[in-house]
């Protein structure tokens, strides 16, 4: 979560962008974009067509709020944040409690995956096929480097809960893989 | 893999990404649409407020006049000529009995209003429109016999 370099040299933009310039927000859009669909599509399960859906509906709300925007945080850190918000309200909407939706019924299959080491793509498969709420905790503790404090005040949950749904979430992910913790 | 590797192949997946395609046109396209149905609710919420504005002006006038009204007068002062010597409506059915008084009423409030205001319009109007709904209301009683 430690603000991008970038974010330095955006303010001008992020100025202008608040102001209604169009060209101004294109240009932040084409220096963050990468940050932002990087994460979005992890929170997706590296779904590509619903990372798309979530980042444009991030960037358009980055636009109608912008005006709003205090400069309390870097620009990139408060897009990267609005973004995340937007992919885990996704979850909810589709159902998905994001901290209690972990249920054993609904494992991954173990049976191809490798015992040891994960390859990069067979991790994010993996983590790809968790269940929406496990993948959440998981990709923002153990990926993202979010805090428990703050993945549990974004999630509306208590520290310890967080705590204890990143652990089922490991257990799932390991079983999903092959290992046996 | 031991807990040390497993933090590191899950934090090595923390890398920026570009979409497969450019994202900017739908983007683009979208915020235009959003602009645009912005602009049309912008009037709307001018109009709601402007209503709201008008509502509470014309609350704020009749306290205002009211409290102009209620107010205590040193002295009374004699009624304007014109209106006071006009004839006071007696009509002959007992039904409108209650309406006429309430129009000389009105009217004897409104002229000792306009003592306090003589420059006021607006009592002024409020006045002939006094005047011109007893008129109304004696019309339909000769009419009705």
């Amino acid at each position: 979560m430690s603000p991008a370099p970038i974010d330095a040299i955006d303010t001008d933009d992020v100025h202008a962008a608040a102001a209604g310039d169009r060209h101004a927000f294109e240009r932040l859009y084409r220096l963050h974009i990468g940050r932002i669909y990087g994460a979005v599509h992890r929170l997706a399960g590296y779904d590509h067509a619903r990372a798309e859906d979530l980042t444009q509906e991030a960037f358009v709300r980055a636009w109608q709020k912008l005006p709003g925007f205090r400069h309390e945080s870097a620009f990139g850190t408060w897009l990267y944040r609005l973004a995340v918000n937007v992919a885990l309200m996704d979850i909810r909407a589709r159902g998905a409690d994001p901290v209690n939706m972990v249920d054993d019924d609904h494992l991954p299959d173990p049976g191809e995956a490798p015992f040891c080491a994960a390859e990069r793509d067979e991790l994010q498969r993996a983590i790809g096929r968790l269940p929406a709420g496990a993948r959440a905790v998981l990709v923002l503790h153990d990926i993202e480097g979010w805090r428990h404090e703050d993945i549990g005040h974004e999630l509306g949950v208590a520290v310890g809960t967080s705590k204890a749904q990143l652990h089922r979430a490991r257990q799932l992910l390991r079983h999903a893989l092959g290992e046996r913790s | 893999m031991n807990e040390f590797e497993w933090h590191r192949q899950l934090r090595d997946l923390r890398q920026p990404q570009l979409p497969p395609r450019d994202l900017w046109p739908s983007i683009d396209a979208a915020l235009h649409r959003a602009d645009a149905a912005n602009a049309v609710a912008a009037p709307r919420r001018r109009r709601r407020h402007l209503l709201v504005a008008a509502g509470l002006a014309a609350s704020a006038l009749l306290v205002v006049g009211m409290a102009w009204q209620l107010r205590p007068t040193p002295h009374a002062r004699p009624v304007v000529r014109s209106d006071a010597a006009a004839p006071a409506w007696k009509p002959s059915d007992p039904r409108l009995a209650g309406a006429a008084v309430e129009f000389t009423a009105a009217r004897m409030e409104l002229q000792q209003a306009l003592q306090q205001a003589p420059d006021s319009p607006a009592l002024r109007r409020l006045l002939l429109r006094t005047r011109q709904q007893q008129a109304q209301w004696q019309g339909r009683a000769r009419d009705a016999g």
